[in-house]
């Protein structure tokens, strides 16, 4: 009894033991897993993790790890890279992409698929191990037949012991972070009305913002939020106003285009906790190309707006291109960064619209303070006026806006090129901003197209039908570069420019700016010179945002690779070499 | 009972699409099979309506007046200056010169661009088969007709069936 005492006591010791080094060798426990408000709200206070979309509410992709730096970079190696799913095709798309971010927490990574697919990865010991899979069955047919434009899915967002995630056929879903397993979803979009969700969650406090995307087959775009502890919609504002709103004065046509209006807002927006806002970008007017369909500024398509997070009430917006005759979306992040102007402090929004411009306003109020082109060529107007950072032509009296009217698509110019082409100067591809160098980084597709508009009749729209009013043509080639701006002077400082337009998005360290081409390229740049330092080429077509994350104390740079969106099947006659390149799905991740 | 389950069967085989207006034949099993793989949904929709907006016009296969010769061309050879790709295997580089009389050379800048596959002889003359017997001249599109394309309970009809659908209700 005595030697068996004494073995249960050895047994007890040994299991204490184990129980010990099991929890000092383990990741962080359950609660350090557990993502709170509080710790979204200070993502960027968390070096070594990247806890949202845009790295922090303020849109930054800004991290201060420095192991890699300008020293450093020429030891950066790949360091372990993993096959991912989701390269079926579905409804008019041959094959899906990869545009998404890797969100990171304590050495592991959770990505998805064009098709929503969720992987978390073990990345902890400097290898990259497939812990589980959250296929969510998305219906190809019904969601890839109006998936304009593409298959894609940006990411996902953590909540709580939750993995909170979007996909194509217009799902939000809650997947548990241990196992893998769906702990609840909820219908947000309907693809029977041409709603699709492409972009990442945005969680504010505990509710999940969803946008949506849609505008080419006439829908009328929202935001969402849903409660995450009750799973019900807290509120939805739409981005077309209906009658009895403020805006629905801007809608003058007979048409009841308004219900058909458009205004997509698929790229996950800010949001400033010291105001309560959610600032999100909204998207073109539809029909896309025949804007007489629609006389009026057509709000808020084409705007930056800041909404109360609390019921989704816009507090304000400033519109880029009203009664948009171009497919000038605004659908790009708005970057919060408080600097001074004119010697006074101001809280800025920064946004890269389609339109070709660079913007700043006053986030308080959505009032202009500074803007000036960002790419190398616009022909749609002269010019932004200094003060209202409107369109010089701009005339609010008339009904249809005809800027530069050679440079127009418009019922009297059917045919036209248009600088910068409907791409955009800038697409959904992130912007980074360094605050230390106050340099803001864009991802410029430098472009030009070609402009048919077909002429809508009243009743011409049918659901689930194309609503565009004519379409591009590529008529020449499409470069890129990445374009510098000073955000203390809204002056460009340096243009580093690419053989591709950039279709993927930034990352700004403390020294460099990583990015990656749709040939392969992906490269490390100075952050002050904008020299590039480093380049590997992944025999792939990069379409999406790297980020930076630590495991074991060591900094890594991640970057999902599979040629995505729609260059392939509608821009590609523009760069002919990239023809070559085959859709894939791969996360590769560098070390030095 | 065996034998009677068997008939049923049979007999719900042969009935059913022609009950959705849609008599399906082997070579009209191929020739779906391929619109599909071809990506001709891709333009021109499943229902070959096709239509403007991104990726340019698109003819209506519905409303087309081409004949079946005509339309093997254009599979064959794709249209020059449009988006319709070639299909044929060495189109612009057989000395026999089948597309348009012209060869790479002759065709230039204007060559139709490559198809998302080759599709071999009797691909074509199924593909086209289909769209001539199931597409062309066929009027609106019709919420039996998507059923008989896409198959029993997929979502891709609801927006043709005259009531209500168990789509997604936002905002629940």
């Amino acid at each position: 009894m005595k030697k068996l005492g004494s073995s249960i006591r050895h047994v007890q010791l040994l299991a204490a033991s184990s129980a010990l080094i099991a929890l000092l060798a383990a990741p962080p426990g359950r609660a350090a897993d557990e993502v709170t408000s509080e710790r979204l709200l200070n993502a960027d206070k968390e070096q070594g993790n990247w806890l949202l979309h845009h790295k922090d509410y303020s849109a930054h992709r800004f991290s201060t790890l420095n192991q890699i730096n300008r020293e450093t970079i020429k030891n950066l190696k790949v360091a372990w890279t993993l096959q991912l799913g989701g390269l079926e095709g579905g409804g008019i798309w041959t094959h899906g992409g990869l545009e998404g971010t890797p969100i990171a927490e304590n050495g592991f990574l959770y990505v998805t698929d064009g098709w929503g697919s969720v992987y978390k990865i073990d990345a902890r010991d400097g290898n990259g191990k497939l812990l589980w899979k959250m296929d969510p069955k998305t219906d190809h047919d019904w969601a890839g037949a109006v998936a304009c434009c593409g298959v894609d899915n940006r990411g996902v967002a953590l909540w709580d012991d939750l993995v909170i995630s979007h996909t194509l056929d217009g799902r939000l879903i809650a997947t548990n972070k241990d196992t893998g397993a769906i702990a609840w979803q909820r219908q947000v979009a309907d693809p029977d009305k041409g709603e699709v969700v492409t972009g990442a969650p945005l969680v504010v406090r505990d509710m999940a913002i969803t946008g949506v995307a849609g505008a080419e087959y006439g829908i009328r775009g929202w935001i969402a939020a849903t409660d995450l502890k009750t799973q019900k919609e807290t509120w939805r504002t739409y981005t077309i106003p209906t009658k009895g709103e403020p805006g629905i004065e801007t809608w003058q046509d007979s048409n009841n285009a308004a219900a058909t209006g458009g205004g997509s807002t698929w790229v996950t927006g800010s949001y400033d906790p010291s105001s309560n806002t959610i600032i999100w970008g909204v998207g073109n007017p539809g029909p896309d190309w025949d804007s007489e369909y629609r006389p009026g500024d057509n709000l808020y398509t084409d705007s930056s707006i800041g909404l109360d997070a609390d019921t989704g009430k816009i507090k304000w917006h400033f519109q880029h291109t009203p009664n948009d005759p171009y497919d000038y979306d605004s659908v790009a992040e708005n970057v919060l960064v408080d600097t001074t102007s004119n010697n006074r402090p101001v809280k800025l929004a920064l946004e890269a619209d389609r339109n070709g411009f660079a913007y700043a306003i006053d986030r308080t109020n959505g009032e202009f303070v500074w803007g000036l082109p960002f790419v190398k060529k616009v022909t749609w107007t002269k010019g932004l006026n200094s003060e209202t950072g409107k369109p010089v032509e701009y005339d609010p009296k008339l009904p249809v806006q005809h800027y530069n009217p050679q440079a127009t698509p418009s019922r009297q110019n059917l045919e036209t090129d248009i600088c910068p082409g409907n791409m955009g100067g800038k697409n959904w591809p992130p912007t980074a901003f360094n605050p230390t160098l106050n340099l803001w980084y864009i991802p410029v597709i430098e472009s030009c197209n070609h402009i048919k508009v077909e002429v809508q009749q009243p009743g011409s729209f049918k659901p689930r039908e194309f609503f565009t009013g004519g379409g591009p043509k590529e008529n020449g080639r499409i470069t890129g570069s990445i374009t510098a701006i000073d955000v203390t002077t809204g002056k460009e400082v340096g243009k580093a420019e690419t053989r591709y337009p950039m279709l993927g998005g930034i990352l700004a360290t403390p020294e460099l700016v990583f990015a990656g081409e749709p040939d392969g390229t992906i490269m490390a740049i100075d952050a002050k010179t904008l020299k590039v330092l480093w380049e590997f080429n992944c025999g792939c077509g990069v379409n999406a945002p790297p980020m930076t994350f630590t495991a074991g104390g060591k900094q890594y740079i991640a970057i999902l690779a599979g040629q995505g969106g729609v260059w392939d099947k509608w821009f590609i006659e523009a760069t002919p070499e990239l023809k070559a390149i085959q859709p894939g799905s791969m996360l590769f991740v560098f070390g030095l | 009972m065996r034998t009677i389950g068997l008939l049923t069967m049979l007999l719900l085989a042969l009935v059913v699409p022609i009950a959705l207006g849609q008599p399906v034949t082997t070579a009209d099993t191929q020739g779906k099979s391929v619109f599909r793989k071809a990506n001709c949904i891709g333009c021109h929709k499943w229902d070959g309506s096709g239509g403007g907006g991104y990726g340019g016009d698109a003819l209506s296969l519905r409303r087309t007046q081409l004949g079946q010769e005509q339309i093997v061309m254009i599979v064959q050879c794709g249209r020059p200056g449009t988006g319709m790709p070639y299909h044929l295997r060495g189109a612009y580089d057989d000395p026999n010169k089948p597309c348009y009389g012209m060869d790479r050379q002759q065709i230039g800048g204007h060559i139709p661009p490559e198809p998302t596959i080759y599709l071999r002889a009797d691909d074509i003359k199924a593909v086209v088969a289909y769209v001539v017997d199931n597409i062309k001249g066929k009027g609106e599109t019709t919420h039996a007709g998507c059923i008989a394309f896409w198959g029993a309970g997929s979502r891709v009809c609801n927006v043709y069936q005259d009531t209500g659908h168990e789509a997604a209700k936002p905002g629940g």
